[in-house]
């Protein structure tokens, strides 16, 4: 229905004032006169979701707000409208539109009339239908009810959406496809030959469900894999930009632990805002020496990295001025920019100060707010716990969208970062969020309830390039291309080539209940003289042991603790350190010892402000290709040293001895707070098994480079998902692959094999999970003869490896 | 024969257009969009090819191609008097002179252009990273998404010249085993463009014929029979239902591309021992000049942009913060007879014309002043600043950002031109026409036919060739 301005109405209020009276404004159309004009001065940058200045012409509401530089349009007062003020301006910095055609003397007639009568507007009427802005509290959708027996709640609202739809519902895959891409989805390996083979042959109805479980409480093989998925959404890594100037820190312990213990999420993301010092690395961002732009402080980092990883919030554009293209404000950015600073943060706009100082705030008021005049611990425990209050749904649908696009390969909202944007799926991804959360935020929890749905034990979809032109309907999982640290996994799982060094700073693994149970330390608290009870504030031991070892170590971990605080070298070299004596560290020493001469050196410093109890505790287990163990622990046998080294470990001259060493004698009370977990800790490092060492472990290097793994000096969440030419000839004549498979080769070779059809299998078996073909075993009997050769066994892998079915997750 | 015998790039250009276009997809994805509503006029191009000489570490002017009052080295001279430590020779051009030690160049000098008045912003510190990350990207470091390289804004753009030829190419400069290497990653890169439209690097000039060659110790027979192999596995695989699939079907044109580059004829153009000896040994000054041959004959081929770099190691090469003098001597020595013959070589076939030549770095020197006059930076010189006494403070120390030089050949530029003009007093800073990076940027992408306004899309957000698509080209000096 066209809207007709109301003269009528218009006079009545232009009665009311005399002054109006005589300047009665003329009779305008606002549909047919008003409309088009904005549309085609205005339109390009304040309709629909552009509001260039913070300002829109979108719909009545938004015009009457105004934009950065306040209210644009005063509705009966043409003359003092700034809108009119800037359509009819000469000055090229303040006239609009800044480009393009002026508008004629009788537009601008027409907009003023249209001001003065009230800017009257046809109800309803907005020039683009209003952005969707998706709900903040959690909801709970009622299910629909089971379809043949398919009862995961994924699948009854799946199947309830393919029915309303009359799609069809995605077939089912076979066993071995389904261990292929389960092992790959949930731990990053492919299926070994012998387990895919023992998951075959079991006959029970339940198998696939107790895979899912089993590879789940894989807790190790978890945590490996997905530290890759965490390192790229906490941008963490082991080498990069910033670590040069130490302007920037790893949370590499604190992030495998959380893994491996699988720390409910909800806690997880807790400790990453109100952070320890372990866990400090992802608030503290990365700081650039020199002089850097308002957008780009640390504090304004924290910004960005809160709301994009645990919100999916782009807090980008409103890092510099209200947003373009989202509801996002300047002051809103700044607001939680300055949850992290500790001093005045002042607004700047564009990089220019607008002579406001941020408030700390965060974004969804509506669930509580910051106390801007706490401090800024408090203020981050304030954040940490709106984050993860009970009542933001955003939070618990950010993550399990992002769990849902790695595992069904692509998000329910899409892109992932975009959570701004409508799922496809209400339903579904409310109901995933729920879920998380009434599950102790157990995101294993949702991993399995999804790899358990028949939705993801489906065909994948076979998606064409306009698969998605007319938006997205689901049809299926979406294959998924292997990540650079999964290829390098399969192709070391295959040729038995990984490395057996790695540069992640973690003690890898996870103790069994047994081998905690079982350890009994030897070590003693030791310190520097016989009044340990009363050492002086600040006072300084140094303790030495030297050792004699028959060979390299294959293992050696130890464990390492003082009160109040320690640093540990082992021959001259800078290892551990740790400052609260109630969490020991678990330590890893076997890249360190050598055969033959080693030294253990413990420099320990006593806290507090007067005389108060001091004493260190140190004890490694030394194993050897033979299997014996050596101990080395502290104890009286140590001998003092009376200056420490310096901060490299080096001493500039011979350190003299100092005094003998004492066993503390009253150690009790410190062995009943951590006596338990010296034990975990020793045996975390001494006892647990060394699976095959991960890529998500190693420094980025050439290879996983060209295969897409990201710099991480922004987050990058979601990886490349094509193969490119320069990727295609790095694998071609890349010398790390080809060296890989050199290798690869002749262990294969070793296994002695009784035909080249043999070999054939077992690689088919292992890098596609299944049989090959007759076709397949003909041709790869061409390349390796009767009598495989190396060159032949390179060749095959190769040309298998480049498979798009090995590597895609299908 | 102006014209390089390739494909028009305007035809690439529409045929990209076409592509932007109905990449709806890869918006889907998340993926860079190239913003079609901005009215971008391109330039009409100059050139179709770039060689970047990048001299990383901080070539100093007033030792090179803008030279000062010349001071000999005499112990107890006050290092304030120290302007230039190679005195002033004549070049092809009336009138203009560059230092001694460069007289090959000076005898090409009237087939360029030298822009004297380059300058960059003061950043605090003066570090040579976040102003080469600057300098590659036309974006200051940090920025929120990763910025790509001037070479990958040509290839994302304009694409290859020749399909089998890698866009960008990036010669001399390792990434692995020097020092800031993690802040020279930063900025080789392709940044939000994805690694499509990243660098191919080539370290060692010499060795570059084996990244196109089939690995070590396969001899080509059997690098045919496994890719055959391959096609031959694929043709057969039982899943070839899935082979619609538009991500299998880019792996396995990816591979198929890397296939025929490896076997193509233009491989040899990776090949520097097919040089004739002679020639070689016109260029062989090291590895810079061996990478000005190597950049030769892959713009002979279809590069479409070459990177060629004296590389950056920190403290070594151009990076003097002692020895200067005798440093930049052999940087001269290395610099001088390989980038006039590389000129001399395009021109005699028929190349120079529509092959633009950039000489640059990201910062000047000066034997006194830290960054800029006035700049609190940080004095990143050991060296007394009070009488000469040592050879080893003979020279330019310090990090200078107010007046830099940037030499250009061919690709249109003005034959035997100069450009801008810094001060002959310290502070040398540039006193007429200063050409800001955002600038020299929009005047070489508007060279290669890329309008400085060129936006994409990426998080929504817009994304410009040049910082807000504000860089304006120096038009006075295109012929």
């Amino acid at each position: 229905m066209p809207f007709k301005f109301c003269l009528a109405a218009a006079l009545a209020l232009a009665t009311l004032s005399p002054a109006a009276l005589a300047a009665a404004p003329a009779k305008v159309d606002f549909s047919h006169q008003i409309v088009p004009i904005l549309r085609e001065h205005c339109g390009e940058c304040h309709t629909g979701d552009k509001k260039k200045g913070g300002f829109s012409l979108n719909d009545r509401a938004s015009t009457l707000v105004g934009g950065e530089s306040g209210k644009a349009v005063l509705p009966g007062n043409a003359a003092k409208s700034p809108l009119i003020e800037a359509i009819t301006s000469k000055d090229p910095d303040k006239q609009m539109p800044p480009k393009g055609a002026r508008l004629s003397p009788e537009k601008v007639k027409l907009l003023r009339d249209w001001i003065d009568a009230g800017a009257p507007w046809e109800e309803g009427f907005a020039f683009k239908k209003p952005a969707y802005e998706p709900p903040l509290k959690p909801r709970r959708p009622t299910l629909p009810p089971a379809v043949a027996g398919r009862a995961n709640p994924i699948d009854r609202i799946l199947d309830a959406d393919l029915a309303k739809r009359k799609a069809p519902t995605p077939k089912p895959v076979d066993d071995a496809t389904f261990a292929r891409r389960v092992h790959l989805d949930l731990l990053g390996l492919l299926p070994e030959p012998d387990a895919l083979a023992k998951f075959l042959a079991d006959k029970s109805a339940d198998k696939r469900a107790k895979l899912v479980r089993d590879l789940l409480a894989n807790d190790t093989a978890y945590a490996e894999h997905w530290l890759t998925f965490w390192n790229d959404l906490l941008r963490n890594d082991y080498s990069g930009t910033g670590f040069i100037t130490g302007g920037r820190k790893q949370i590499t312990k604190w992030l495998y632990r959380a893994l491996a213990d699988n720390k409910p999420y909800d806690q997880f993301a807790r400790e990453l805002i109100a952070y320890t010092p372990d866990s400090e690395g992802f608030a503290a961002g990365i700081k650039w020496r020199g002089d850097v732009s308002a957008g780009a402080t640390t504090e304004i980092q924290f910004a960005q990295s809160v709301g994009q990883s645990f919100l999916g919030i782009n807090l980008k554009c409103a890092s510099c001025h209200d947003s373009f293209i989202d509801r996002w404000k300047l002051e809103e950015a700044y607001g939680l920019a300055a949850v992290y600073a500790t001093g005045k943060m002042e607004i700047h706009r564009c990089d220019k100060p607008v002579g406001k100082t941020a408030q700390a705030s965060w974004l969804f008021p509506e669930l509580g707010q910051i106390n801007a005049a706490a401090p800024q611990p408090e203020r981050l425990r304030q954040l940490a716990a709106l984050m993860t209050h009970p009542e933001n749904g955003r939070f618990t649908r950010t993550i399990v969208n992002r769990f849902w696009h790695r595992l069904m390969g692509r998000g329910i909202v899409h892109p992932t970062d975009a959570m701004q944007s409508e799922p496809w799926n209400h339903d579904l991804l409310d109901y995933l969020a729920s879920h998380l959360a009434d599950n102790k935020f157990d995101l294993k929890q949702t991993l399995e309830l999804i790899a358990t749905s028949a939705a993801y034990q489906s065909h994948a979809q076979i998606v064409g390039k306009d698969t998605d032109e007319h938006g997205y309907t689901y049809a299926g999982p979406r294959a998924k291309r292997l990540t650079a640290e999964q290829f390098v996994d399969a192709v070391w799982q295959i040729t038995g080539a990984a490395p057996t060094r790695f540069d992640a700073q973690v003690v890898r693994g996870k103790p069994t209940a047994e081998a905690v149970a079982a350890m009994t330390l030897s070590a003693k608290w030791i310190w520097g003289h016989a009044d340990a009870g009363n050492a002086k504030a600040g006072e300084t031991f140094t303790a030495r042991k030297k050792f004699t070892l028959k060979a390299a170590p294959v293992r050696a971990g130890a464990v390492a603790t003082a009160d109040n605080e320690f640093k540990l070298y082992v021959n001259g070299a800078p290892v551990a350190s740790g400052d609260n004596w109630e969490n020991p560290e678990a330590i890893s020493l076997e890249s360190k010892l050598k055969a033959g001469a080693n030294d253990i050196l413990l420099v320990a410093k006593n806290g507090g402000t007067g005389p108060n109890p001091a004493g260190v505790i140190f004890e490694a287990r030394i194993q050897f290709a033979d299997g014996t163990v050596e101990t080395i622990a502290t104890d009286a046998t140590w001998e003092t040293l009376k200056s420490p080294p310096d901060a490299k470990g080096k001493f500039k001259s011979a350190p003299e001895a100092g005094g003998a060493v004492v066993e503390v004698a009253n150690s009790a009370l410190w062995n009943v707070k951590v006596g338990k977990q010296l034990a975990t800790q020793l045996a975390q490092a001494a006892t647990t098994t060394q699976p095959m060492v991960r890529a998500a472990l190693l420094k980025n290097d050439f290879l996983m480079r060209a295969l897409g793994r990201p710099h991480r000096e922004q987050i990058v969440s979601v990886r490349p998902n094509e193969l490119n030419t320069l990727e295609a000839i790095d694998l071609n004549n890349g010398q790390t692959l080809a060296t890989r498979l050199e290798q690869g080769a002749s262990r294969v070779l070793a296994k002695q094999w009784a035909g080249s059809d043999a070999l054939t299998h077992w690689l088919y078996q292992f890098a596609l999970a299944r049989v090959p073909t007759n076709a397949e075993l003909t041709l790869a009997r061409e390349v390796l003869g009767e009598k495989p050769t190396s060159q032949g066994v390179q060749d095959l892998l190769w040309a298998v490896l480049m498979l798009p079915e090995f590597q895609l997750v299908r | 024969m102006n014209a390089l015998p390739l494909d028009p790039q305007n035809t690439r250009r529409d045929f990209l257009q076409k592509l932007a276009a109905a990449a709806a997809t890869t918006m889907a994805m998340g993926a860079p969009r190239l913003l079609a509503n901005e009215k971008v006029v391109h330039p009409k191009a100059t050139a179709d090819a770039c060689i970047l000489i990048w001299m990383g570490g901080g070539m100093a002017a007033p030792e090179t191609f803008d030279p000062k009052r010349y001071q000999p080295f005499e112990k107890g001279v006050p290092v304030k008097n120290i302007l230039s430590t190679f005195p002033a020779i004549p070049t092809a051009v009336d009138g203009v002179k560059i230092c001694q030690g460069l007289e090959q160049i000076a005898s090409v000098l009237d087939r360029g252009t030298i822009i004297r008045s380059a300058v960059q912003p003061d950043l605090g510190h003066i570090l040579h990273s976040r102003h080469q990350y600057h300098w590659h990207t036309g974006y200051v470091p940090p920025q929120t998404v990763a910025a790509p390289h001037l070479g990958a804004w040509m290839s994302k753009v304009l694409g290859p010249r020749n399909p089998v030829m890698p866009a960008f190419i990036n010669v001399g400069q390792r990434l692995e085993g020097v020092g800031e290497q993690e802040e020279l990653k930063a900025f080789t890169t392709a940044g939000f463009f994805g690694n499509e439209f990243g660098p191919m690097n080539l370290p060692y000039p010499d060795d570059a014929a084996q990244s196109v060659r089939p690995p070590k110790g396969m001899e080509p027979g059997r690098f045919d029979n496994r890719y055959s192999l391959y096609r031959k596995l694929v043709d057969k695989n039982p899943h070839r239902e899935f082979m619609s699939d538009f991500q299998q079907e880019s792996m396995l044109r990816s591979l198929d591309n890397a296939h025929r580059l490896l076997s193509s004829k233009e491989r040899a153009a990776f090949d520097l021992a097919l040089e004739p000896k002679e020639n070689y040994a016109k260029y062989n000054t090291g590895r810079f000049g061996q990478g000005c041959l190597l950049a030769r004959r892959l713009v002979e081929n279809g590069a479409r942009f070459v990177e060629v770099t004296t590389e950056y190691v920190p403290f070594l090469h151009w990076d003097t913060h002692k020895d200067g003098h005798e440093t930049v001597a052999g940087m001269h020595k290395q610099m001088d007879a390989p980038i006039a013959q590389l000129v001399r070589d395009l021109e005699a076939r028929g190349l120079l014309n529509r092959t633009l030549i950039v000489i640059a770095s990201e910062f000047s020197r000066d034997a006194m002043i830290e960054g800029i006059p006035g700049s609190n930076a940080r004095d990143q010189a050991t060296a007394p600043s009070e009488t000469l006494q040592e050879m080893k403070h003979y020279g330019l120390h310090r990090h200078f950002t107010g007046g830099t030089s940037v030499v250009m050949f061919g690709g249109g530029v003005k034959k035997g031109f100069v450009y801008g003009q810094t001060a002959d007093e310290r502070p040398l800073v540039a006193i007429k026409n200063p050409v800001p990076v955002m600038d020299l940027h929009a005047t070489i992408f508007t060279a290669m036919g890329i309008s400085p306004k060129t936006v994409f899309d990426i998080e929504g957000r817009p994304f410009y060739a040049t910082e807000d698509g504000k860089g304006r080209a120096v038009k006075e000096i295109f012929a």
